[in-house]
Formats: structure tokens, C-alpha cells, sequence
């Protein structure tokens, strides 16, 4: 009897400490936004050249800008429209306007229960103008959370 | 000519046996029912069922339904989803009692279990709110069916508090082989088994179990005898003379010839 006390209380001890811990919350550390994400090449070289000036916004947001004429680290990180199947940006190199524009489908995608779900996409086609750019090649057409570069901006 | 000749040398040993009870377990999960008491969103029932295969063994299986809704809010004002599910499981495999039969008597486990899951569950998502540089959007996923595979270990330990009536706790360590519901839609919540979102789900599980004992098995906890085999291939004629002397040399088979009782 004495021994059944003793297990019985190690038992009710162990599984309550065991218990307790099971119920804590955990806090989201994933990345949840899926960026087009976009490098900057020397059309002549084809080497990295990071614009000096870049200044990007969609059409119809030019009051919030995604980049003012900063000099970023690369890549460029473009956010597409969920709502949508497809958008379209002016982008300013060096001072040069040019407009890209994005046509692609989206799927909803569980990042983890604490970060909830993000939007991933599939570009299917990407339209440029070339005042600066030279050529534009996809790399990727995969736009999720990865850090994987999808598309190369020659110019 | 040659001729074998073997010379057996048995030892008999004081033969040391238990009784061991061989039972069946009934029981529940009774954590999932205290949860429910502070967590309304979320109800588990889980019933128990083993059968001792022999003192080491025993075959288990066991059968839960769960019912969970879970809000995910990033601030007050913020819904990012709402995510409903329901559904069945079952888990079957083995436990192994880590314990001597000795020491276990039938009533204490400590021990790890390993088994095989399957879930039949149906969820929903009436809410997904995404905001990003174009604003707010929301998107929404309907009733969708699906069975979810996954392996579980789970060491734990259980005593007889009263006669016949066990409690005890594992943790289940609980490893994800198909979702059922694709790479992007994994589920949030996925009956007896956990978090869906991750590949490896820990747990924890507390039962309450009645045993039923069926049969009585006798257990030698020390062996028998002990067979010393000495085999030596000789010629008839030296033989004769060399087992003569000795089989007289040898202390164990002079005991043995002269007395055959046991030591």
C-alpha cells in the first residue's frame, strides 16, 4: 500500500510538471510574406550593380512607396497583390521611369499555426518598359517565403 | 578407428519463479477531458485498450475523436484565421515494459510504446485575412475531408494504485508521414496527433486504467540447469585409459558420478 502511495504521487507529480508545460504559447518567428525578390545586373557586364537611386511603388499607390530613391541591399523585395491576378509597379533606376508589371496565380499556404497563412504565387508572365531596363529574366517563378531569388533586372 | 566421446557435466540450479497476472487494460485519456474545463474550443475523448502479449509485450489500441476550433488573432482588432476541425483517430502498436517481471508484478510500467496513427478529420477555415502593401484581403477555405498518417514513441510509466486500477502518463513523441492535405494546406490542428503545421508534434497523455486480469503465467526468473558440454575426439585405446584418469581428476564429475545431486 505504502509502495502504490508513493507511485502514485511520483505519477501525479511527474505528469502535472509535464502537463503545464504542454499548454504554453509559442509566438511566430517565420518569415509570412512572399516577396518577388529581385536582382540588379550591369546589362554590358552582366555582373551585380546595385542602382544608386531606387524608388518603386505600385500603379495606383503613389502615395505609399516601397523603396524612395534609397540605395537597397539587394534583393528587392516586391509585394504582389492577393486580391488580384496581377500587378503592376513603376520602378525609378538612377532617376529613369520604367513600369514592370506581373501577371501571375495564387494559392493560400500555412506557414505554421502561430504565423497563420500567407499567400504564395506562380508568375506566369512579366511585362516591362525599357527606359532604363534592358531585359528582365525570370529566374523563379515561384514567389513563396524562400529566400531564392525570382527574377534578374538587367539595365 | 576413432570414437567421439562425450562427457556431459549438468549443474542444477535453484529454480526461482513468479506468477505473472497477464491482463487486459481498459482505459481512458483523461488530460483532454481537464483541458476542455478552461479550453472550450477544444474536446478530446480517447479510449484505451491493451492486451498483455506476454511480461514484456503487450498490443495496444486506441481510439479518440477530437473536436477544436482555433482563432489566431495578431491584435484585438486582427482576425488572421479561424480554423475549425473534427474528426476520428486511431493509434496501434506495441508497448514494451522496460521492468523485470520480477520488479513489474503485473502492475508497474516504465516503458516506451510505439505506434502507428491514422486520422479521418474535416475542416474549415471560414476566415483567412492576409494584409500587405495593397491592403487587406480575405480568403476562405470550405469543409474539406482528408486522412492524415503518422508514427508515434512514447515512453512513459504507469502504477497500480489501487487493485486493478492504473494510472500513469507518456509523452508521446509523434512524427507527421502524410498530412492528407498537401504541402500548403497543412492542417492546423490534426486529431491525435497535434499541431499539423509541424513534422514532428510532441504530446502528452494521461490515462486512467482499469485492468482485467486473464491469465496467470509462470515466469523462471533464474535458469534451471546449466549444461557444460565437453567434447573430446581421441583415440579408443587412449581414451579408455585418459578418461579413466580424468573423469577420477575431475572434481564436478566425481561429484556427479558418485552423488548426481545437484549444486
Amino acid at each position: 500500500m505504502r509502495r502504490s502511495l508513493q507511485a502514485f504521487v511520483v505519477i501525479i507529480i511527474s505528469g502535472s510538471c509535464l502537463f503545464l508545460n504542454s499548454c504554453l504559447e509559442v509566438t511566430c518567428i517565420d518569415e509570412t510574406e512572399a516577396y518577388v525578390k529581385a536582382n540588379f545586373y550591369s546589362y554590358s557586364t552582366g555582373k551585380p550593380l546595385v542602382p544608386d537611386s531606387l524608388t518603386l511603388y505600385g500603379i495606383d499607390m503613389e502615395n505609399v512607396l516601397i523603396y524612395d530613391s534609397v540605395k537597397i541591399t539587394p534583393p528587392a523585395l516586391i509585394p504582389l497583390r492577393d486580391s488580384t491576378n496581377h500587378a503592376a509597379f513603376v520602378i525609378r533606376i538612377n532617376g529613369v521611369n520604367d513600369t514592370i508589371e506581373f501577371i501571375y496565380s495564387s494559392y493560400t499556404h500555412l506557414v505554421t499555426k502561430e504565423c497563420g497563412y500567407s499567400t504564395y504565387h506562380n508568375i506566369d508572365t512579366t511585362y516591362f518598359t525599357k527606359h532604363a531596363i534592358d531585359s528582365i529574366s525570370t529566374k523563379n517563378k515561384s514567389i513563396t517565403t524562400d529566400n531564392v531569388e525570382n527574377i534578374s533586372i538587367y539595365y | 578407428m576413432c570414437l567421439v566421446i562425450s562427457s556431459i557435466t549438468t549443474r542444477t540450479l535453484a529454480q526461482d519463479t513468479i506468477q505473472f497476472p497477464m491482463k487486459f487494460r481498459l482505459g481512458f485519456e483523461a488530460s483532454g477531458s481537464a483541458k476542455y474545463f478552461y479550453e472550450k474550443d477544444r474536446a478530446n475523448l480517447e479510449g484505451y485498450f491493451s492486451a498483455d502479449i506476454n511480461e514484456k509485450f503487450s498490443g495496444i489500441f486506441i481510439a479518440g475523436r477530437s473536436d477544436y476550433s482555433y482563432a489566431r488573432y495578431r491584435d484585438s482588432s486582427f482576425l488572421m484565421y479561424d480554423y475549425r476541425t473534427k474528426g476520428f483517430y486511431f493509434r496501434t502498436g506495441i508497448d514494451v515494459n522496460l521492468l523485470k517481471p520480477a520488479r513489474s508484478q503485473g502492475k508497474y510500467f516504465i516503458g516506451i510504446g510505439f505506434r502507428y496513427g491514422i486520422s479521418h478529420f474535416t475542416y474549415e477555415i471560414p476566415i483567412i485575412t492576409h494584409e500587405n502593401y495593397w491592403g487587406r484581403s480575405q480568403t476562405s477555405v470550405s469543409s474539406t475531408s482528408a486522412w492524415a498518417h503518422f508514427v508515434e514513441l512514447t515512453p512513459g510509466v504507469r502504477a497500480e494504485v489501487f487493485k486493478n486500477l492504473s494510472m500513469g502518463w507518456t509523452v508521446s513523441l509523434r512524427k507527421m508521414i502524410d498530412p492528407g492535405t498537401g504541402s500548403d494546406m497543412k492542417p492546423v490542428y490534426l486529431p491525435g496527433y497535434g499541431n499539423g503545421s509541424k513534422s514532428f508534434s510532441p504530446g502528452f497523455s494521461y490515462f486512467i486504467i482499469w485492468s482485467i486480469p486473464f491469465k496467470t503465467k509462470r515466469i523462471i526468473i533464474q535458469p534451471k540447469e546449466e549444461e557444460e558440454v565437453d567434447e573430446t575426439d581421441q583415440n579408443q585405446n587412449q581414451n579408455q585409459n585418459q578418461n579413466q584418469n580424468s573423469d577420477m581428476m575431475r572434481p564436478g564429475n566425481f561429484r556427479q558420478q558418485n552423488s548426481g545431486a545437484p549444486f
